[in-house]
């Protein structure tokens, strides 16, 4: 209960330093020229490969909830041909997923940024699971006390749970 | 005319499910048995209440009769017949009102069900039915009232439900399926919720609540499965599951429920986790509640969701009504189910039960952070993110492989006794059949390493299972014969049949969805008529489009002639349909299933030059996902015949042959 | 009353309901565009008829490109719309539309049937609607005089809101040239 009680102040802790951080950070008003392509160029199934792999990163901006690897929308598709030119071009996968970025937001992002607030959403069912796990662990009993029959404790050894775990 | 008849019907019925909630909850008090008779009557009423209202609805839609809002939203004169009673749940307010007649089905029927039960704890469960009766009820007769008049000049014709759900025969029963597995979970609740009130869940009532978990436990299932079914039909991408926030709204509650049913199990063979019971009982009814709030008011983005309405403070406002409520009432009363006195250990089937119920949670908290976290990003940064299949595949997919694991490892433990030979012995002995699944996933083509884990376990489960299940069936004597031995171990066992054969079913629908997801092909082409394409053995050839009219809709269908390995495998037709509605065409995906796999075939476009775009997918191994979550529901089936249910716990005695009575 | 009980169930509760609340508030479809404030990406598209028109040939005045086509029912409506603040803005601020996922043919049909306010460019493979981010039809863009994104509007443009929107980049343009 306390361990849980604990974390869950924890949580709150990292959220608002997190999202501090976020706030002090702004963008500049007008963007540099277009960055240069820092990878090699791509062709082949090398390249029919990073397509699939980033248009799955990428939401499809005409559906609700489909990448743009997996729509069959012909808006998905164009996008899918652009993330390819840029593929085919030598920029890197982060670099084009971070391009789609620039001109449609965050949203366009299928996967959340591990930074800032958004890493919420990777910690806390990992948190989740070690806190049950400490919970269930805490509740054992371990098995060399066990009565030779398996019957239960008497009654003074165990106190009664409320389970709430 | 209907419009008043039907306000009048619902008032009456929200009137009932007021009058019986205050007199459930005084008769519960008094633990008065007369008084909850009286309470049952009115639940019965106010179900009939509730089918006359719905009967009212659809002879108004047969009718055509635009004079009701409802009809002139989603009625048009050129909906085939069984779109226009389909229509009853395609939009808001009619879709409430089929779960006002679900809620008064489920009500009425536990009533029945649970008669003989103690007059304190069927008063009380009652009343709490009733309380969720008022508010739906409510809902009906104001803020979703379905029967409000047009307002005049009264149109002579509507617009028709919303193509996407015209579209394919088993939106007729995906919906109905679902909804009997999201409105049923009240029932368990109120019991959950009896049993907290007279403080008391002792052996009669943790039998009412298994088997009235189990029924809308096996609804859901099928209505989730129908549900990626559905998609897989109509949305022409070739997959069944997007983690689209409807989707995950209707599978938390279903992770909470298969939770529950197994902690249900501990309680009822151990007496432990009492009081952990009915909080997952609880939990998975407010993720219901939940659930259909985020369907209902647009506050997250979907392909499922109904338009953004006015009803969303409304249910934000039962949400919270009911999560506090369920936190006070549990402050309140939870120390009064204290569990028996005893403690579990981890190496036994108890053990297993925890870490289960463990994943499950973590599994359902996963899911629930990835769907609400764009709201939390929009509320702490401003910024509209989105959580999507990357995510919940990355984080799915660990959770979902230990579940399997305990599959296998779960029921082979003995309860209750961790003498580590024996465990080691059971443990170690399916070895082989791990192997040999690995092996075989291996021959088979599998390379990657999640899906030669899951062979690994689903072989090591699978062995398990079928084990313990002809264990069951195993003749006492020398001379007994087969047949009354199986006999003997289905009306002794059921309910441990059928949580085996849903066993399997998971291992079935595991393996299919690892195998599918994994080895997908797809290609994309244009095509002029008869030119072709060539995708995982298949031919694939373009003859022509078709345009047909039909009153609703346009449809052009693109025919294909497909050809397997230089054989004739007959016609397909993708087509692409114009609803009056609405300009964007929606496609139809034409599928051609086999026991292997599946070609998927989804027009894109129809160029004016007479030239198709053409994606055509093969997937293997689809069919069995639906196969396997049939077969859980038949297990689910299984564990709810009356011999698991009675025999094996009142009448031990009982003569072979003589059949229980529900 | 178990005190522990109530203060997590009501510590779990609590920011549920907050965040859900707050839910309410927003419109999940509305996506804030990230070019706002930033110079405009540059194109160069043709015309039904073939002739090239370049974005930053119309610098010194506002331009407003609104993305369309002809399936969408709410582009239908801001024709009338758009037809009004082209006349009343003639000479003072360009007006742009650019064709999402529509055929030509279909265009010049419409445009037959309902007439014209400006030029409409044709989009090969959507890569200027891709640079603008569009997530539909219709959207606009409103873009003043030095080439910076002043605007968007997503869904179909109120003729008030887009006048107000004009007025304030044509006198912040007027300030830029007394200075």
């Amino acid at each position: 209960m306390t361990v849980r009680g604990a974390s869950i102040s924890l949580l709150l802790l990292i959220g608002i330093v997190f999202s501090g951080g976020i706030a002090g950070a702004q963008e500049p008003a007008v963007p540099t020229s277009e960055p240069a392509p820092l990878g090699p160029p791509l062709s082949g199934t090398a390249l029919d490969r990073a397509t699939e792999e980033v248009s799955s990163l990428l939401r499809c901006p005409v559906c609700q909830g489909l990448s743009v690897a997996d729509s069959p929308a012909s808006s998905a598709v164009d996008l899918k041909a652009e993330v390819r030119r840029q593929l085919a071009a030598g920029y890197t996968r982060d670099q084009v997923v971070a391009a789609f970025e620039r001109s449609y937001g965050e949203f366009i992002r299928l996967e959340p940024k591990a930074e800032g607030f958004n890493w919420l959403v990777w910690l806390m069912p990992i948190l989740a699971l070690v806190v049950g796990a400490v919970v269930i662990f805490l509740r054992l009993r371990p098995a060399h006390r066990l009565p030779a029959d398996g019957g239960p404790h008497p009654p003074s050894t165990a106190k009664p749970e409320s389970k709430t775990s | 005319m209907i419009s008043i008849l039907g306000r009048l019907v619902v008032l009456l019925a929200l009137l009932l499910a007021t009058i019986g909630a205050v007199v459930s909850f005084a008769a519960a008090q008094r633990n008065a048995g007369g008084a909850v008779a009286r309470a049952r009557r009115l639940a019965y009423a106010y179900a009939v209440m509730m089918a006359l209202a719905t009967a009212l609805m659809i002879f108004a839609l047969v009718r055509h009769d635009f004079s009701v809002s409802y009809v002139a939203q989603v009625g048009s004169l050129a909906t085939p017949l069984h779109i226009t009673i389909v229509s009853l749940w395609s939009s808001l307010d009619g879709s409430i009102l089929f779960w006002g007649l679900i809620l008064g089905a489920f009500t009425a029927g536990s009533a029945f069900h649970l008669r003989r039960s103690a007059p304190d704890q069927l008063g009380y469960m009652l009343g709490s039915l009733f309380v969720v009766g008022i508010f739906f009820t409510f809902l009906i007769a104001g803020p979703a009232d379905p029967f409000a008049p047009t307002p005049l000049p009264v149109p002579t014709d509507g617009p028709g439900p919303n193509p996407l759900l015209q579209n394919h025969p088993l939106m007729i029963i995906h919906p109905p399926m679902l909804y009997l597995g999201y409105v049923g979970m009240s029932v368990p609740f109120a019991i959950a919720m009896a049993a907290l009130f007279a403080g008391r869940l002792d052996r009669d009532w943790i039998r009412a609540l298994r088997s009235w978990l189990l029924v809308p436990t096996g609804f859901l299932t099928m209505g989730v499965m129908l549900g990626g079914w559905w998609s897989y039909e109509v949305l022409g991408w070739g997959g069944y599951w997007a983690w689209d926030p409807v989707e995950n709204a209707s599978f938390l509650p279903w992770l909470t429920a298969i939770a529950a049913v197994h902690s249900a199990l501990v309680l009822q063979r151990k007496g432990t986790l009492r009081a952990w019971t009915v909080i997952l009982v609880i939990v998975t009814f407010l993720l219901t509640i939940l659930g259909t709030f985020l369907t209902r008011s647009g506050v997250v983005n979907s392909v499922h969701s109904f338009t953004q309405t006015p009803i969303g403070p409304i249910f934000l406002a039962f949400l919270a009504f009911c999560l506090v409520g369920s936190v006070v009432v549990l402050a309140m009363r939870m120390d009064t189910l204290a569990s028996d006195p005893d403690r579990e250990t981890l190496w036994t089937r108890e053990g297993a039960f925890l870490i289960n119920n463990l994943l499950l949670l973590v599994f359902m908290f996963t899911v629930l952070v990835g769907t609400l976290f764009p709201i939390a990003a929009e509320l702490v940064r401003g910024v509209k993110i989105s959580v999507g299949e990357p995510y919940f595949n990355r984080m799915a997919i660990p959770v979902s492989l230990g579940l399997l694991l305990l599959i296998g490892i779960g029921p082979a433990l003995p309860w209750g006794r961790a003498d580590n030979r024996n465990v080691r012995r059971a443990l170690l002995f399916p070895i082989p059949a791990a192997i040999g699944g690995l092996l075989l996933t291996f021959v088979l083509g599998g390379r990657s390493w999640g899906v030669l884990a899951t062979g690994a376990l689903a072989g090591y489960a699978t062995w398990v299972n079928l084990d313990q299940g002809l264990r069951l069936s195993r003749r006492r004597r020398e001379d007994e014969p087969w047949t009354e031995a199986v006999g003997e171990a289905v009306r002794r066992g059921a309910r441990r049949y059928g949580a085996y054969l849903a066993h399997l079913g998971v291992i079935v629908t595991f393996v299919a969805i690892a195998v599918s997801s994994s080895y997908q092909v797809a290609h994309e082409a244009t095509l002029r008529p008869g030119e072709s394409m060539t995708v995982a053995g298949y031919h694939l050839t373009f003859e022509k489009v078709n345009a047909l009219s039909e009153p609703h809709r346009i449809s052009e269908r693109a025919l294909m002639r497909i050809e397997r390995n230089g054989k004739n495998a007959g016609m397909l037709e993708p087509a692409l349909n114009r609803y009056d509605s609405r300009m964007e065409p929606i496609g139809t995906p034409a599928v051609r299933t086999t026991l292997g796999h599946d070609l998927y075939l989804s027009l894109m476009n129809v160029g004016t030059d007479g030239s198709i775009g053409l994606r055509a997918i093969v997937t293997p191994a689809v069919v069995w996902i639906w196969i396997g979550v049939f077969i859980i529901v038949l297990g689910t089936a299984i564990c709810l015949l009356p011999a698991g249910l009675r025999f094996s716990d009142r009448r031990p005695d009982a003569l072979p042959g003589v059949e229980a009575t529900a | 009353m178990n005190r522990k009980v109530l203060l997590l169930g009501l510590l779990l509760v609590a920011p549920l309901l907050v965040m859900l609340g707050s839910g309410l508030q927003h419109d999940p479809h509305e996506v804030v565009s990230p070019l706002i404030g930033r110079l405009a990406p540059d194109f160069t598209l043709a015309d039904l008829d073939g002739r090239p028109l370049a974005l930053t040939a119309l610098r010194g005045q506002p331009v407003v490109v609104n993305f369309w086509a002809t399936w969408c029912q709410p582009c239908a409506a801001e024709n009338p719309i758009f037809s009004e603040l082209a006349r009343r803005y003639a000479g003072r601020a360009r007006f742009i539309s650019v064709i999402y996922q529509d055929t030509p043919e279909a265009i010049r049909a419409y445009e037959l049937q309902r007439g014209s306010w400006g030029p409409a460019l044709v989009d090969p493979e959507s890569r200027t609607a891709i640079r603008y981010g569009v997530y539909g039809v219709p959207e606009t863009f409103v873009i003043d005089a030095r080439g910076v994104i002043h605007e968007k509007v997503t869904g179909m443009v109120s003729f008030e809101g887009l006048t107000r929107t004009l007025d304030k980049a044509l006198a912040a343009r007027n300030l830029g040239e007394k200075l």
